[in-house]
């Protein structure tokens, strides 16, 4: 089967709603076998998170899509620094935080390190500021897991979380910064 | 230091006066020869500005002045009061507390000084901001000994959020008000991370410079809250805004509040120390790393960093201070629930709190004064002798009554001058040999945890100064390391240690840190920096107590 690689910018300032997006396109659009969903951080203009996934047929895209939202297939995506679908789908695979991929929903509750890299497309694990992990390690997942591509590898940065224990370096729910804010 | 000091009495409206080496409205030919030497060698160290005369450089000791009750400290010739610029009432949506409870707890826990800083908001810009006030000049009138300053925290244009805080008089509403309507990024729908709102965020600053200079208020000043939080505050906007303003900017929250928030659930929040429990977004600064989204011993990153992004402005020449607050919301364990009789949107503020009838752990904040104490060096006790001190940096900071007093002296090593203290610049002549002198009275007492902390380890932290920094998003200071550290291992009594620098060729600044000794590894810039500094904060797994640190501002030493 052919597969494809959309880019998307529907101008969503924050990564949770830019999460919630990229469920209902996956949902929609189904992923295909092996494929992957990211989403992408665009610093020009007005700050905001892009997203890419791999589709088996880019013309359904544009029926899901929001309002105002763009989106381009990455052969026929632009280097336009401002174009967000454009660096979205071209930096799918390389760069970003991958949302959803193979093996994924075998990521919850508490495993080892080695059975993180085992059952799912993860390549590797890092601590922050620390050593490698030993695969025996165990990581409390949170059922949250959101590896990123470090140049094409699928890398997911933990830090401690209590005596011999790791968590991803990204929580589920972090704090919003204030009641005002929202 | 050899340079004439003007004894002056710090009477209220009299703007602190400079040596006339630092007074740019002094020109050059009015200098002697060797006042002309001296300022161009400030300059050509990028020390000489506002800034730097802001920071009351050459502050002569002999202008402090008793006052206050006996049981403050009086130490090295300033009377230190502990302060905390950061605290949230019932006029902040994610509030509950009325002012006096704040100002009552406050008391109680030693501060001396404190600012009630609600959120910038809509309905606070248009409710809140008036009537804080007369809850704010009643605790004032009920409780004498602690005063208490009008602020906002304000949502900075662009970045995080930040203290602001005027000298209170008629128009401190007003003008609060008017900074607030105008600039405030919630009110004005102004917080993406874009240069217009940049540009925005620099106006306000200059507002408030305005704000003085006019005489709307005796005094203004500005500190970054929470910096490193979110990312979004970019090392260029903190210099800019420290730049645009250097007597009105002039620090940033060394270590945030919310210290309970690391306390493991269910006993606590289980969260991230100082609610760092973020990553990068859209709206971050994209070279900011990781770990600066996470505390450091309860620091921020760009504090708690040896080398990191406080000392490249300190390495610079630029006079940053940093604080400590309690950024107090909800507080950890308290009884009280937030009163409902009222429609927040409506009429901006939440009724009395009530009895909760159970313990609130999932609050995250101590009281100001439980935990987190900033110690500012005043000539005497007054809301202007307070922003003095802030302004000139004679601060200090503690977690959990780490210790009791501090006084810390650059100075020659042969004439036995006093030297200058906290915030200042000491100058000497080239090849001159310099000690820096540490007093330390040890925390003698217990802390509000009811134990006495012990001082394991001061650690003496020495930088080059480099002049101003071409990239304006520098964040790293390639010279600033450790260079002494002193074993203590005592909770009582004082200690006094003398680091001495030798003969000074170059300029250089110095800076202190302290630690419980608890929890200590190698810091984010490698062993050859800082073998034993701060560690990074568990998420859900960070104990306030077990974990105490002080840090202090820096000096600056310029040979010529």
């Amino acid at each position: 089967m052919t597969t494809y690689v959309i880019g998307v910018d529907a101008g969503t300032p924050a990564l949770q709603e830019a999460d919630h997006l990229l469920a209902e396109l996956v949902r929609g659009l189904g992923l295909p076998e092996g494929g992957a969903a990211a989403t992408h951080l665009i610093r020009t203009g007005t700050p905001r998170v892009a997203l890419s996934l791999t589709v088996s047929d880019p013309s359904r895209a544009a029926g899901l899509l929001p309002p105002g939202a763009r989106s381009v297939v990455r052969d026929e995506a632009s280097a336009q620094p401002d174009d967000g679908a454009s660096q979205a789908a071209l930096a799918h695979g390389m760069q970003g935080r991958v949302v959803v991929f193979p093996g994924v929903d075998r990521l919850t509750g508490t495993l080892t390190v080695g059975e993180v890299l085992e059952r799912s497309a993860i390549d590797e694990v890092a601590v922050l500021l620390g050593d490698p992990p030993a695969p025996e390690t165990r990581l409390h997942t949170r059922d949250h897991v959101r590896p990123e591509w470090r140049d094409g590898r699928l890398t997911l940065l933990t830090m401690p979380a209590g005596p011999g224990r790791l968590a991803p370096y990204e929580v589920p729910d972090p704090t919003p910064c204030c009641a005002a804010h929202h | 230091m050899g340079h004439g000091h003007h004894h002056h009495d710090h009477s209220h409206d009299e703007a602190v006066e400079l040596p006339p080496v630092l007074d740019q409205s002094v020109p050059d030919e009015a200098l002697t020869p060797d006042e002309v030497s001296r300022r161009g060698m400030l300059r050509g160290a990028g020390l000489l500005g506002a800034g730097v005369a802001a920071a009351g450089v050459l502050a002569a000791p002999g202008t402090a002045r008793a006052a206050g009750p006996a049981a403050r400290s009086n130490k090295g010739g300033y009377l230190w009061l502990a302060g905390d610029h950061h605290i949230h009432t019932r006029y902040s949506s994610d509030g509950m507390y009325r002012v006096i409870d704040h100002v009552r707890h406050a008391n109680a826990y030693g501060l001396d000084w404190m600012v009630i800083t609600d959120h910038g908001s809509l309905q606070h810009a248009k409710i809140g901001v008036e009537h804080v006030n007369p809850e704010i000049r009643a605790a004032r009138a009920e409780i004498d000994d602690t005063l208490v300053f009008q602020g906002l925290e304000w949502n900075i244009p662009a970045a995080e959020h930040g203290t602001v805080f005027v000298h209170p008089g008629p128009n401190e509403v007003s003008v609060l008000k008017d900074f607030e309507n105008t600039f405030d990024g919630v009110v004005t729908d102004t917080t993406a991370s874009t240069s217009a709102n940049e540009a925005l965020a620099i106006a306000g600053v200059n507002f408030l410079a305005g704000a003085v200079t006019r005489r709307r208020v005796r005094d203004a000043l500005f500190l970054a809250n929470h910096p490193a939080r979110k990312g979004i505050d970019s090392p260029h906007e903190i210099r800019g805004w420290r730049d645009a303003q250097p007597r009105i900017a002039v620090g940033m929250e060394g270590a945030p509040g919310h210290q309970a928030a690391g306390i493991p659930a269910p006993h606590g929040p289980g969260s991230g120390r100082g609610f760092y429990d973020n990553s990068p977004s859209a709206a971050s600064f994209a070279g900011y790393p990781p770990e600066s989204y996470r505390t450091f011993g309860g620091f921020d990153w760009m504090t708690a960093t040896v080398g990191g992004l406080w000392d490249s402005l300190l390495a610079e020449g630029k006079a940053w201070w940093i604080t400590a607050n309690s950024d107090s919301h909800t507080v950890h364990a308290d009884t009280a629930a937030r009163g409902t009789a009222n429609d927040f949107n409506t009429v901006g503020y939440y009724s009395d709190p009530t009895y909760g009838g159970d313990l609130a752990l999932a609050n995250g904040d101590f009281w100001p004064g439980y935990y987190s104490r900033t110690h500012v060096g005043a000539s005497s006790f007054s809301y202007a002798a307070v922003m003095d001190a802030i302004r000139a940096g004679r601060v200090w900071v503690d977690h959990g009554g780490l210790i009791s007093g501090l006084d810390v002296r650059a100075r020659q090593s042969s004439g036995g001058q006093r030297g200058v203290t906290l915030g200042g610049v000491l100058q000497v002549r080239k090849g001159q040999k310099v000690e820096l002198v540490i007093d330390i009275d040890l925390a003698g007492g217990p802390n509000w945890s009811q134990f006495q902390p012990t001082l394991a380890r001061v650690d003496v932290i020495q930088g080059d100064v480099t002049g101003p920094a071409a990239d304006r998003d520098t964040f790293t200071a390639p010279n600033t390391k450790v260079v002494k550290s002193f074993e203590v291992g005592r909770n009582s009594g004082s200690v006094r240690f003398t680091y001495d620098l030798g003969a000074v060729d170059r300029p250089v600044y110095l800076r202190l840190r302290g630690t419980d000794g608890t929890r200590n590894g190698t810091g984010a810039r490698g062993a050859s920096v800082d073998p034993n500094g701060p560690l990074i904060d568990v998420v859900g797994d960070a104990d306030p107590w077990k974990d105490l640190w002080f840090y202090a501002n820096p000096i600056w030493v310029l040979p010529h």
